[in-house]
């Protein structure tokens, strides 16, 4: 018990740092999810057949091709290609970009969600499409999905542990860890403290989006 | 209606045991193969209650030698197999017990955990020898004397040890670079991989300034790929041995002697000639270690 406080006490800066690069780096990674999985979603119940095509393709590759995959194209392929990309935004993209496409289809059953009545009403009453969308089907989406999209932030969180784990090799709290388990040996204590660590990630989300669905839900 | 689903049911079934068999029946071609071309040289028995025992009991002995670094362990892509300095002198201590060597990847980060619980019975992936070590495992004698070095691009402004402050070095996680690097140049930039193969990929593509580990592993680098090149500062000797359960003094005692006996029946030299001596300079070439394990712990003391 004392080994387990003397490991967190002694490598406090470690996991700290680590603690606050994965919190950054899903920080980032969540507001690009979010944006590009609401455009996706947007274009996935368009009514242009080209736009729901275009959707289908980003939900499909990105959804398809597994995190790691996509984090060696987005670092090393990159690079070979030429372009000198940072791996904070190799690491950032990979991690947005593969959850908006969880996002868009978690938001296209929003949609579907919303009676088809409601878009024919609004579209009759001279409203344009986009405005249909933002003012109409997309809050009611959301409200919809919030608890859906509990899950995929939470699985995000631990999602970022493959970026430390990859060629990318930011410093993040799984990678701290294995640097503090290479220095001390004491591999249970040192993925307990981790574990803590991804724990008040997660939790904070949990409590958050709990907060979201009690003020927007709607009331059933 | 009904029986769509079932027959689609009895196909899945159906493929999940024809793959299974496949599968099966691939292992099974393995077992033969490895029993067919067995050492025809006597072997000594030991008492089964012998770790050496034991592994001659199982009839093969799990080694853990690194995957991604030649010349000293590493898939080659042409045969298919594990092949380098260590592997061959992992077989060769395997072939003195009678066995099968059956080669695992271990890689600085997570070896010393597949040693402490079984499986592997033995390391020899390019381990230097530290008293730190020492408290969870234990060494042989020394079977290779390697020096810390840097690889940088051709032509980089990086010529020095210090030159590496401020600049990204790659190296190993839980490598010994790890720390002699914070302790040399704290300010430098490091950025820790599993894989040196990783450290490569960085360096190629310029995410890195320089890669810094030992010399046999970096010229290895400079054989794939002649655009890097070693600054020769052999800043540290990192003296390898091969990793044993901790207290195995019986086991301990055996590698020992094998090693003793590859050293004097001149295969040491025959392999180092085949896997280093032919790709450097004459008068950078070596001999078997003269160091002995009790040298080589002090190398790397233990503080804390």
């Amino acid at each position: 018990m004392s080994e387990l406080w003397g490991v967190l006490e002694e490598h406090l800066p470690e996991f700290s740092s680590g603690l606050w690069v994965t919190f950054r780096l899903v920080a980032a990674s969540l507001l690009i999810a979010i944006v590009v999985g609401t455009l996706v979603a947007a274009m996935r119940v368009a009514p242009a057949k080209w736009l729901n095509r275009l959707g289908g393709v980003y939900v499909e590759t990105f959804r398809n091709i597994p995190l790691l995959v996509l984090l060696i194209i987005m670092f090393a392929g990159i690079r070979r290609g030429g372009l000198l990309i940072d791996p904070w935004v190799a690491a950032i993209a990979s991690l947005g970009l593969y959850t908006a496409a969880y996002i868009a289809e978690a938001l296209r059953s929003g949609v579907f969600a919303v009676g088809k009545g409601q878009i024919d009403a609004a579209l009759s009453l001279g409203l344009t499409y986009p405005r249909t969308m933002r003012r109409i089907v997309l809050p009611q989406a959301f409200r919809t999905v919030i608890p859906a999209l509990s899950s995929l932030v939470i699985a995000m969180i631990k999602n970022s542990a493959i970026v430390g784990a990859s060629l990318v090799a930011l410093p993040d709290l799984l990678k701290q860890a294995r640097q503090v388990q290479a220095d001390t040996f004491q591999t249970g204590e040192v993925f307990f403290w981790a574990a803590v660590g991804y724990l008040l990630l997660t939790v904070t989300a949990t409590i958050a989006f709990r907060y979201l669905e009690q003020t927007y839900a709607i009331k059933r | 209606m009904e029986s769509k689903p079932r027959w689609l049911l009895i196909a899945l079934a159906v493929a999940t045991l024809v793959l299974a068999s496949l599968a099966l029946s691939a292992c099974g071609d393995d077992d033969e193969e490895s029993t067919a071309d067995e050492p025809a040289v006597e072997v000594e028995q030991f008492p089964a209650d012998t770790t050496m025992g034991r592994i001659q009991e199982a009839g093969e002995m799990n080694i853990g030698v690194k995957f991604d670094v030649p010349p000293f362990g590493f898939n080659n892509p042409q045969s298919g197999e594990v092949e380098g300095f260590d592997v061959d002198l992992g077989r060769y201590i395997a072939e003195r017990l009678g066995v099968e060597p059956v080669f695992r990847e271990a890689n600085s980060d997570n070896r010393i955990p597949l040693l402490v619980d079984g499986t592997i019975d033995m390391i020899l992936s390019t381990m230097t020898i530290t008293e730190e070590r020492d408290l969870e495992i234990d060494f042989s004698e020394p079977y290779y004397v390697a020096n810390g070095d840097v690889l940088v691009p051709t032509g980089s402004d990086i010529q020095a040890l210090e030159d590496l402050s401020g600049n990204r070095v790659c190296t190993a996680l839980g490598s010994t670079y790890q720390e002699t690097i914070k302790q040399e140049v704290p300010d430098a930039d490091l950025r820790l991989v599993d894989l040196y193969s990783q450290c490569l990929e960085l360096i190629q593509t310029d995410a890195v300034d320089a890669v810094s580990t030992d010399n046999v592993i970096l010229t290895g680098m400079v054989i794939q790929d002649d655009t890097l090149e070693l600054l020769g500062l052999n800043f540290t000797e990192e003296p390898y041995g091969a990793g044993i359960p901790d207290g195995d003094t019986e086991f301990k005692e055996f590698v020992d002697e094998s090693i003793q006996e590859y050293i004097d029946d001149g295969t040491w030299e025959e392999n180092y000639e085949k896997w280093v001596g032919q790709y450097i300079e004459e008068d950078q070439q070596q001999g078997p270690p003269e160091i002995t394990l009790e040298e080589a712990l002090k190398l790397f003391p233990f503080e804390q």
